[in-house]
């Protein structure tokens, strides 16, 4: 027992050590670390400015504002909870003044990034499973056609990097059926980790001993449904595992779409670093909400599979 | 209820060169009892194994009640519902429940109503000794247990011969026992049986005809008085003599 505390404490003193050892680093280069910052580029209370779509002019009654249009009389736009009013009665204005300003939290750039992030890795999630699964079951296929293709298939996509896989979605494929960047890039991705999800699919199948197959076609099932009510369902557990560290690949493959301009955490945290010239803390906080995003999937995961140990009986 | 099974002439080439088959013929009237002994690569696995098809082969072809299954290949699953088999392994599926082992077949394959399946799958559990056992699951039971379970879900599917490929081998001596016992009944229901196996006393309390096979070939068929009776020193008492020994 002693002696476990002991090595908690090392590994506690080699974590600090590591830290001061940074500090101390960043000290050398002259760099001043501005951690204030940060913050306003995730979430900021800030007053935004309201400007209007029309010409016109301007009718103030009770702190409400409206524009009445004179080009087209029956044209209006009203602005109500104004913070601030920069009109007057009567102004005429154009179209794209400022008419006030209203303060309140506004999302920053890094958060819209990990929203674009999780977006993207769900979405890529979604489909990726499904294209797994019919590759995975492709390999293992008894007919030729079906597992040579789902056998090229995952040896291409294996063979090439993800980065030159996301050229070729977004500037051939994209081009071709002219999708927007969101979809070449989602596109990219469950494709990408769907020939990933296939290998683990056909291992889960495979570590099936051949006597469940042989049972539930000797008592007349088919290849499907002996497939769908014996060996998939038994796989899938064994593949969980494997699966959660597929998915997590995932969420951080996403940062490699930043290539064909999709504003995703990884592009928002080089922009706030653009303007704000303070790389060291940006990049420490974009690997941070990665990790928060990765960390809580792993978690999630790992209660999914207590439960399904507890299932098993 | 019972039917007949024809092999003709059956022969089976592995990959490898190897012929585990060399035209093997076997007519099994229905109601019959037939046990399968023999040294082990003699290829009597295989032959049970032709019967529904787990093994296809390269020559001959097999006829349950009449009807090819080798050739017909359209109705391969329906053919297969004729014939329960019975493994060394048990084969149960580990992730369902003792009744969904026995009513998953019936109510997938045969899309029979729930309340049916469940009370034949109950009546076939008392029947096989473990009438208490239906929510447990397969690893919860001992080795004779889970083989017994085996035979409820092959006779779920109101097979008309039934196939066993060794179904004691695996278990604990102490637990062959209640398995003989339940494929005892079984023969005397009349149920048309092909039993591959080493327990020589049961082929000799219940087979109608034993047939003894070696290097892929039927070297001896007759019945147990005659085939358990030691003469002249060929193969036959080689292989009993060490069995028995």
């Amino acid at each position: 027992m002693k002696s476990r505390w002991f090595w908690h404490g090392v590994y506690g003193f080699i974590l600090l050590a590591l830290a001061v050892s940074i500090y101390a680093a960043s000290r050398t280069v002259d760099y001043t670390w501005r951690w204030d910052r940060v913050p306003d580029y995730i979430v900021a209370y800030e007053d935004a400015d309201l400007r209007t779509t029309l010409t016109g002019i301007v009718e103030i009654t009770d702190g409400r504002v409206q524009i009445i249009g004179t080009q087209d009389a029956a044209a209006s736009e009203s602005f109500a909870d104004l913070d601030e009013i920069l009109v007057e009665d009567g102004d005429y204005v154009f179209d794209g003044d400022v008419i006030g300003s209203r303060s309140g939290w506004r999302i920053g750039p890094l958060a819209w990034g990990l929203v674009v992030t999780l977006q993207l890795s769900i979405l890529a999630l979604l489909f990726s499973v499904p294209i797994g699964l019919l590759a995975g079951l492709g390999r293992v296929s008894t007919n030729p056609a079906a597992r040579n293709l789902a056998a090229t298939y995952v040896e291409i996509i294996r063979g090439t990097p993800l980065l030159v896989q996301i050229f070729i979605f977004y500037f051939f494929v994209g081009t071709v059926l002219s999708l927007s960047r969101m979809t070449a890039g989602v596109a990219a991705l469950a494709v990408f980790t769907g020939a990933y999800i296939a290998e683990i699919v056909r291992a889960g199948i495979e570590s099936i001993p051949k006597g469940q197959m042989e049972a539930a076609r000797s008592l007349g099932m088919s290849y499907g449904q002996a497939m769908r009510h014996v060996i998939l369902p038994q796989a899938m557990r064994r593949t969980l595992p494997p699966m959660a560290g597929q998915l997590i690949n995932l969420i951080k493959d996403s940062s490699l779409v930043s290539v064909i301009a999709i504003t995703d955490l990884t592009k928002a945290g080089r922009e706030v670093v653009n303007s704000t010239f303070s790389p060291f803390e940006i990049w420490f906080t974009v690997a941070g909400m990665y990790l928060v995003l990765t960390a809580s999937l792993s978690l999630v995961i790992r209660r999914f599979e207590l439960r399904l140990a507890r299932a098993d009986g | 209820m019972s039917a007949s099974v024809e092999i003709c002439n059956v022969s089976k080439l592995f990959g490898n060169g190897v012929r585990a088959l060399d035209k093997v013929s076997l007519t099994v009237a229905a109601g019959e009892v037939v046990c399968i002994v023999g040294p082990s690569g003699s290829g009597k696995s295989t032959l049970l194994r032709t019967v529904n098809r787990l093994e296809t082969v390269t020559d001959g072809d097999v006829l349950i009640d009449g009807e090819s299954i080798h050739t017909a290949s359209k109705q391969l699953n329906a053919l297969r519902q004729k014939a329960g088999m019975v493994f060394q392994q048990f084969n149960l599926f580990p992730h369902l429940s003792v009744i969904d082992n026995i009513t998953l077949a019936p109510l997938k394959v045969c899309a029979e109503p729930v309340e049916t399946v469940r009370q034949r799958a109950q009546q076939l559990l008392d029947r096989v000794g473990l009438g208490d056992r239906g929510d447990s699951y397969p690893a919860q039971l001992s080795g004779g247990q889970q083989q017994r379970v085996a035979i409820a879900r092959a006779l779920a599917m109101q097979p008309e011969v039934m196939l066993f490929d060794e179904p004691t081998s695996a278990l604990d001596p102490e637990m062959v026992g209640g398995v003989l016992d339940v494929m005892k009944a079984l023969a005397s229901d009349g149920m048309t049986m092909l039993v591959v196996t080493h327990e020589m006393g049961f082929a000799r309390a219940v087979a109608d005809r034993v047939v003894f096979m070696e290097s892929g070939r039927i070297e001896q068929i007759a019945q147990p008085e005659a085939f358990f009776e030691p003469a002249n020193g060929s193969r036959l008492d080689t292989f009993l003599g060490q069995v028995l020994r």
